[in-house]
This record gives C-alpha cells, structure tokens and sequence, in this order.
C-alpha cells in the first residue's frame, strides 16, 4: 500500500486511534493501528476487542492496501512531525514514512492478523445532534461505577430510547445521573430500547464525534449485542454490556416535600471549602436549611470547624442532611445553570438535584443519597 | 501460645472504679426488686457467702453491710472495649467469651515471652484501665482458662507445656470443659473424682463409660486439647497475607508484597467501612520462624498510603539482614466504624 496525506490529519487518526489501544495487551497486533488505503481514503483503526474506533481522512492513494504499526510509537512520532505531506508505504513487514528530508522504518505485523471489524450489519438506528450527545455524556458518566468488583452493569451508562425520548442515565449506587432530551426523528413502532454501554466507549464518543453534526446510534450484529456510534470521519463500535440495569425509575422518588434554590458557584465553593475540614471524615458535610438560610458545616478532631453560610429561596420545612461532599460538587460540577434546585424527603432519604431552569430540550436531574451520621 | 484472661469481679470491680468511696466495701451488682439476684458480688462480700445468681433477699442476709449498686451497661462495655483493645494490640488473635473474659493467642516463640506479654497486658489493663485481671497462659484453650480461675483473683498463673497433665491431674473432674453435674455424678460412681484418674482410664472403660464421646474427655484431661482460639476478628482486625512459592530476600519484592496486601486490606476495610489503628505485619522466615511488627497511628484510618507507610516502617524494624521469607501479612486492628456511612440507592 501507498499514499500521501497531510501530517496533520494522519497525526489526529492515529492519536485518537492509540487512545483505545490497551498498553498491556499481550497480543501484540492489539498494541497496533490498522491502517487501510481504499480509493481516496485513508482509515485508521485502534480496538482492544471491546471498543472499536474508526477514524477516515483524505488522502491520496496510490496503491490500496494496509499495514499495521505499533500505535504509541507511530503517534509519538507523527506528533512531531512538521505540517505537511507526508507518504507512507507498507508492507506485511514494514511501514515506510519519509516527510521531507526525513526517513523511517518501522516494523510492521501482517494485517491479516488484525481483528476484523464486528459485524456491520444494522439494526435499529436512530440519529441525534452530535453536540447535544456529547453533552449528555459529559452529564452523565461520570456517576457510574468505577469499581470493577461492582460489575460491568454498574460501570455502564443506560441509553434508552422510547419514541422521541432519548434518555441516559449512569449510577454507582450512591448517586444516579439522569438527562433526557428529544429526538428530532422519533423512533417508531419500537417500544423502549435499552443498551448499557460501557462508560469508557462514551467518554471515546463525546472525545471524537463532538465536532460532526448528528451521531448515527446503531445497534449491530445479528444478536444485536454491539452498538455503532457514527459520525462524518469517525465511528466506534462497542460491545455491549450484557445484564439488567436497575430499575432507575423506581428509586427516584416521585415528590419531594422541600425544596431550596441556590447559587450553584457559590454553593461548590462553600463546599470544597468545608470539604477540607471534612477530608478524614468520609467527606461529611452537613447541610442544615432554615429561615431561608443554607448553613454547610464540617467538623474533624484533627482539623477543625467548618461554617458557611448562604441565602436560599426555601420552601417547605426545615432540614439538616448529611453528604459526602465530593459527590455534591461533583454532581454541581455537571450542572450547567447559574442556579440550582435541591429537593429533599429528609435526612435519610435521597435528594434530588437539577437546574433551577431547565435548558431547551434537556432534561438533566440528579439523585444523591445522604450518609447516615 | 494461647492465654485466658478474666476481669475479677468485672461488674463490681467497675462501680469501685468509679465511686471511690464504694471501694474495699462488700457490694453486689443487682437489680434492686424483690426478686432480684446477684449479678457479681465484690470479692469484699464473698466472704459473706455471697455469690452471682443468689437471690438478692438471700445476699442482704448474708451480708448485712451490703451495697447494692445497679448495673450499668454502657459502661462495662465501653470498659471491655478497651481492655479488647489492649488484648488486640500484640496478639494474633482474641476470641472474647463475655464483656469480662477473652482467649488471647500470642505469636510468641518462646513459652516464657508469651508468659510476658500476659504480664504485660494485666499491666496495661491495671495502670490504663484501672481494672484488675486473672490470666492463664498455656498451650492449650482450657488448661489456660482452668490455670486463669486458679489464679483468681488478681493472679498470672502458667503451664509450660509438656506439664499440662501433671498440673491437671490433682483438680477435680468438674474442672474440666464438658463435665457437668451428671457426668460427675457417673464418674463418682465408678470412684473418679479427679483429672488424673481420669485420664489413665483405659480405653475399654471410657469406652462402656461415654462411649466415643469419653476419649475426648480423657484427652482433655491428659492436657490434650487442639482447639484453636477462634479470632472474632470479623470486626476486630482485617489482615491479609502471601505464602511465596519461593522464599523471597529481594527488599524489593518485599516492599512490593506489602504495598499490595495493604491495598487488599485497605479495600476491605473501606467496603465494611471500618478504620483501625494498628498497623502490623506478619512474617515467616525461610526457618519458619514467625515475627510480628506492629505500630499505631494517631486517627483510625483505611488509607491505603498511611497502611503502606505503617507496614513498610514495621519491615525496617522487623531486621531480616536479608534473611528470606516464606510468608508475609498485613494487618490493621483496633478498628473503629467509620462515623459516617453512604447511604445506597438501591436499599
């Protein structure tokens, strides 16, 4: 194979490409990149057997074909390439890049070896707005688990879709993300469908399909167990996370019987402040609500006395509750609005957090369970 | 090496603690109703004939300058746990029976360390607590517990092992676990009346006496008794440790070890949301030697930094001079729950 494509294009495939690679796979083709010349295309390929990625940039070919390079080595080096052209000619054994007066070898393993692509046969398929997805990604993964010993269930996020409804929602069991939005193409005649997807493949989508338009969502394979994310130049498959996910709906409680409005910048300063005192004690905080007033306090033998206090618009009875605090500021971090609404049952039941007004289109809701003192 | 403590007079011993002015006086701990019985009885009113489990009416005609105090529950236990605490810190394992009385297994090498660090512990227990404890220490479970009541009260009594026999066989059969009131009777019948004429029954007459069952008591009173001092230390300590495939010397590869049995340990101890203070290692020479290094930190902790740090300074101290190791452990104890606990969603 042969081509020639700018250095600046070739240098982003293979760096996102060799973000997926497992740097301690013990096969070693999976430590490579596919690289296949068709037509006037070049594709780049990284997977490491769960998450697939596919990346397609321009270039000029010369002679189809592929070859497969050691993934960090090769993005190390087009990193420091000038801007350019550059030209790349493989072999089963060998790729050969020369860019200016510059010339490398580097050793290659036969594509042949290379894992084929999963099944591109399409199932259900539904389309959304590239950015809106990227940013109910962003809203929501970073609450599910992150301990493997809690299974893969709770490491993935839910995507469900229900007629027009596209709803994501990840928990750890200790907080649970929900955001919902609507699609401009409703899905018909499907009932809900429901997909756990691994955590990580949506952290890979929202890092590389966020600048397309619309990301095509398909499910794949004859047993559908496999999902496709596709955008222009890019698309990743991933496989899906077999098993049920809890009944989200069941725990969020219908009605909170209080409620208070406050700042949200204000409220994670106060936070991370009395988070610091908090430090060795489990991260406790305690939120006492009255007389319109929101009082943060934290206390530990070795450190000292926390206090804040800030104006809330309040409603319903008074309340005092206890949180972890890095889960509070991390749940306020993912909120994008200048005020937020916390609603309360009491001091062991969960709360609910979530814009004090809702962005078009998005629904975007939080549920944080208190600790017990 | 396994040792039998036993708080003397723990209920009345705690009311004199805390009321000097109960002190050197005859007291029973007891309810105050018409039926009530005696608790504990301070060893100023045994004399008296009064005794725990006596109808209190029978204590205040015994004893006429009795004082009667109520019992206070939080407190004992708040007592006990302290005392656990100072079983826990140097041994391997505690087996409490009561809020007064606990096994205690020593990783010692020697009969006269364990013997030691028993002394050492009734120390504790008496400047730190305030309290006075009876031990026994022994090689097996019950000689230590039967050598404990013979030192009673205020007494460390020992039995090197190889002398467990010899010191059982003039006691009573009643001494021994598992002989109650019927089984005396039948081995009064056949003119038994102490451990050492039972233990030299033949097998013949143990067997027509108790039939299977009798060999184990005949084995418990030749001095014989395997069981093992079963460690409550679900909530006690968590620990864990690696037997090698091969001996390691490699310091390296030790220090490896321990930061992995820490990072284990500090996992289960953040899942059962515990925190200790007691940070020690185990280790088992290439001669099967055992030592133990143990430290303290200030603040319960779970942290797997400060557990590494812990167990690395105990390597230091533990001077291997390069010696290899078969096994090595980690342990944190003194545990505390953590004042706090993360409600779950899912119930």
């Amino acid at each position: 194979m042969k081509f020639t494509c700018s250095t600046k294009d070739i240098a982003a495939a293979v760096g996102a490409a060799s973000k997926i690679v497992n740097a301690h796979s013990t096969v070693p083709i999976l430590s490579n990149v596919l690289l296949t010349s068709t037509d006037d295309a070049i594709r780049v390929r990284a997977t490491d057997l769960e998450v697939t990625l596919e990346h397609v940039f321009p270039g000029e070919v010369s002679e189809p074909g592929s070859v497969t390079v050691p993934a960090r080595l090769f993005s190390g080096y087009l990193g420091n390439l000038p801007p350019g052209l550059m030209e790349l000619n493989g072999t089963p054994t060998r790729a050969t890049v020369k860019c200016e007066r510059s010339n490398y070898d580097f050793h290659a393993l036969p594509p042949d070896e290379y894992p084929p692509l999963p099944s591109t046969q399409k199932g259900t398929t539904f389309a959304i707005d590239a950015k809106r997805f990227r940013e109910g990604i962003n809203a929501t993964i970073f609450a599910a688990s992150g301990e493997e010993a809690r299974g893969a269930v709770l490491m993935g996020t839910l995507l469900e879709v229900a007629g027009d409804q596209f709803t994501m929602v990840a928990t750890d069991g200790y907080r649970l993300a929900k955001w919902q939005t609507t699609l401009s193409r409703p899905l018909e005649d499907e009932g809900t469908i429901k997909y756990i997807v691994p955590s990580r493949a949506l952290a890979e989508a929202a890092r590389n399909l966020g600048g397309a338009e619309t990301v095509e969502i398909s499910a794949l394979g004859p047993a559908g167990n496999q999902l496709a994310f596709a955008a222009q130049h890019t698309s990743i498959v991933v496989r899906l996370v077999d098993g049920q996910y809890p009944n989200y709906g069941q725990v969020i409680p219908a009605q909170f019987d209080r409620s208070v409005t406050v700042n949200t910048s204000a409220l994670i300063a106060g936070l991370r402040r009395a988070e610091l005192v908090a430090g060795d004690r489990a991260s406790m905080v305690k939120i006492s609500v009255a007389n319109q007033q929101l009082i943060i306090t934290a206390n530990s033998d070795t450190t000292g006395n926390a206090y804040e206090e800030l104006e809330v618009e309040q409603t319903g009875d008074d309340l005092t509750i206890a949180f972890n605090a890095r889960y509070l500021v991390e749940i306020l971090n993912h909120v994008d609005a200048p005020q937020i609404k916390m609603e309360f049952l009491g001091p062991l039941s969960p709360a609910a957090i979530r814009p004090s007004d809702e962005s078009e289109g998005v629904r975007q809701m939080y549920v944080l369970m208190p600790l017990r003192q | 090496m396994i040792a039998h403590f036993d708080l003397d007079a723990f209920y009345a011993a705690v009311a004199q603690l805390d009321d000097p002015s109960l002190r050197g006086r005859p007291i029973a701990v007891s309810g105050d109703h018409r039926r009530s019985v005696v608790l504990t009885a301070s060893y100023e009113a045994r004399p008296f004939g009064v005794r725990s489990a006596m109808p209190l009416y029978k204590a205040r005609q015994a004893c006429s300058e009795l004082v009667v105090v109520p019992p206070t529950f939080t407190r004992y236990r708040e007592l006990s746990r302290a005392c656990f605490a100072i079983f826990e810190s140097g041994s391997i394992a505690v087996e409490g029976l009561s809020l007064d009385e606990a096994f205690v297994e020593f990783d010692a090498e020697e009969f006269k360390e364990a013997v030691e660090y028993a002394r050492r512990m009734r120390e504790r227990i008496r400047t730190e607590i305030g309290l006075t404890a009876s031990a026994g220490v022994a090689m097996q479970k019950m000689v230590a517990k039967i050598a404990c009541d013979d030192g009673k009260p205020d007494g460390l009594k020992w039995v090197p092992p190889g002398t467990e026999a010899a010191y059982l066989a003039p006691l009573p059969v009643g001494r021994l676990w598992g002989v109650g009131p019927k089984t005396q009777q039948r081995l009064a019948a056949e003119r038994i009346e102490t451990i050492g004429q039972l233990a030299e029954l033949s097998d013949e007459r143990i067997l027509r006496l108790f039939g299977r069952w009798g060999r184990e008591l005949r084995e418990l009173a030749r001095g014989h008794d395997d069981r093992k001092v079963e460690s409550d230390r679900e909530t006690r300590s968590v620990s864990s440790e690696t037997t090698f495939e091969y001996d390691v010397a490699d310091p390296g590869d030790l220090r490896r070890t321990l930061h992995e049995l820490s990072a284990d340990v500090a996992q289960r101890l953040a899942a059962q949301q515990l925190r200790g203070t007691m940070i020690g290692i185990k280790i088992k020479r290439e001669d099967f030697t055992t030592v133990g290094r143990q430290t303290t930190v200030a603040e319960p902790t779970a942290d797997l930094e400060t557990i590494v740090a812990a167990a690395l300074l105990c390597l230091d101290r533990a001077d291997l001079e390069g010696r290899a190791v078969r096994l090595l452990g980690v342990r944190v104890a003194s545990l505390v729950e953590y004042p706090t606990s993360q409600l779950s969603i899912f119930g």
